[in-house]
């Protein structure tokens, strides 16, 4: 079951930057029923507020080392 | 193929027949619909095109009965092609098809109402697919494929009959959206133009009368082709559209919308949750999501090398346009970090924060594996100042960039760089 999962992630994974991108079609007859709730949740999955002053993960410590050798370097 | 006696044979193709004509006679679109649906390779399809590849005279049956002779020539047509189809010959098939899908519009035509319209869907997706197997066909034949630029010819055509003033018209976008597929199989996309002209400006259609699957592939396109155009708020729009009408259940469908629409929401200063890439696996955005957050520039570099190595097909990442979206997107990460380093100084030396060094930046660079010299990073600069990523002036001598006091690294607010 596993094995099978890694395969289908792989395969999945490939997928995406195959050029096809067809998109498949619609059953005719049916119409899906819209949730009014589905229909806002999506619209909920972006941030836009993202772009902070937060420096406290790893990268902007690591950052702010590098850029405290150049100081010691000058000193 | 399994044996069929002559007699069985006789009794399935006038099975056939009868269904056909009532079919017509009632108006039952769904039986139509089933009773043309190639691809589906129903048993029912495959046990008659065996038995017509028996009885091989098909026509003198047709003719035998003035209930089966009114439709004489498209059942005939129909018939060759199913045949052709079913022993291999693909080219035949499709050419038979096409002569098939000639006469049913015509006969479609005198149908005053729209009773049809879901049979000539059928019809228009199955000369699609028919037209794609009969090109590889010539393609492994060492031949110039060309069926399905003539499929678009013909689809072209059935467009033109629907777009009139009556109930036909709602078909309109199906098939345009067929047009899409094909014209995009084919990399011309630019014939889409025409269409999507006629649907959007034509006083006859009412987009928000089409069938909503209808509108959801529609959008699909369009915001793909808003993307190549690098019309970013207009591709957001659609694209989004899109993925908020989209049937939840067609996971791949939302996934292809989503391939698109998160480069354009990037592009915009927009980030997509990891809920999102993680439910719809899109893991290849993950780092470059990250490296946007972070202001990670060897990250965003990893990130589309990685997929250049990995699946050596930069020239189609290439020709789907999200490529050259997410190399844009280096100018975003530029500029965070360039805000990284900003809050970083304001941490230790607030009073001289606002002046960023070349050399400091550069020196930043560095540590991202990014060699650049002093006039490099000054020409960086300059660019960032340029799109308005950064506010403030270069001091050339002094080799420093003085930032405004003021909001120095802009918001894009959902503007794309540059605007």
């Amino acid at each position: 079951m596993a094995a099978e999962q890694k395969a289908t992630k792989e395969e999945v994974k490939m997928d995406l930057f195959e050029d096809d991108d067809e998109f498949e079609e619609f059953e005719i007859n049916q119409d899906w029923v819209e949730n009014e709730e589905q229909v806002k949740e999506v619209g909920l999955q972006w941030e836009d507020d993202w772009d902070d002053d937060d420096v406290s993960d790893d990268f902007s410590h690591q950052l702010r080392k590098e850029l405290e050798t150049i100081s010691a370097d000058k000193k | 193929m399994a044996y069929v006696s002559m007699g069985e044979a006789h009794r399935r193709i006038t099975e056939y027949l009868n269904r056909f004509c009532d079919a017509v006679s009632y108006q039952d679109s769904s039986m139509l619909c089933r009773l043309l649906s190639f691809s589906s390779n129903s048993p029912s399809l495959l046990s008659l095109a065996d038995a017509l590849n028996v009885f091989q005279d098909a026509s003198s049956l047709i003719r035998q009965s003035d209930k089966f002779s009114e439709y004489g020539e498209i059942l005939a047509h129909l018939f060759r092609s199913l045949q052709s189809y079913r022993v291999g010959n693909l080219v035949e098939a499709y050419l038979a098809f096409e002569k098939f899908a000639n006469a049913f519009v015509q006969e479609f035509r005198n149908w005053e109402s729209a009773w049809a319209l879901e049979a000539l869907y059928v019809v228009c997706y199955e000369i699609r697919i028919l037209a794609e197997k009969a090109d590889k066909e010539l393609t492994s034949n060492g031949k110039s494929p060309e069926k399905l630029k003539a499929a678009g010819s013909l689809l072209m055509k059935v467009f033109g009959v629907l777009a009139g003033k009556g109930p036909k018209r709602v078909g309109a976008l199906y098939v345009t959206c067929q047009l899409f597929k094909t014209y995009f199989k084919l990399g011309t996309v630019n014939l889409c133009r025409s269409v999507i002209r006629s649907i959007e400006t034509a006083r006859i259609f009412d987009f928000e009368e089409f069938p909503r699957r209808d509108k959801v592939t529609y959008m699909y396109y369009t915001g793909r082709l808003e993307v190549f155009n690098e019309n970013f708020p207009a591709a957001d729009t659609k694209l989004s559209y899109a993925l908020q009408h989209c049937n939840p259940k067609r996971e791949r469908n939302i996934r292809m919308i989503l391939k698109y629409l998160i480069p354009v929401k990037l592009s915009l200063g927009i980030i997509p949750k990891d809920e999102l890439l993680q439910k719809y696996n899109l893991h290849e955005y993950m780092n470059v999501v990250q490296a946007l957050r972070k202001g990670d520039l060897r990250l965003l570099r990893h990130a589309l090398q990685e997929h250049e190595d990995r699946y050596c097909i930069v020239a189609v990442f290439l020709r789907s346009g999200v490529y050259l979206v997410l190399e844009k997107l280096e100018l975003q990460v530029y500029q965070r970090l360039m805000k990284k380093i900003y809050i970083i100084q304001k941490l230790s030396d607030p009073a001289r924060a606002h002046q960023l060094k070349l050399e400091v930046i550069a020196k930043a660079l560095r540590w991202l594996e990014i060699d650049m010299d002093l006039d490099e990073v000054e020409c960086i600069m300059t660019i960032l100042i340029y799109k308005n990523l950064v506010k403030g002036y270069l001091a050339h001598k002094s080799k420093v960039v003085v930032l405004s006091k003021q909001d120095p690294f802009p918001k894009l607010n959902g503007k794309p760089v540059g605007s």
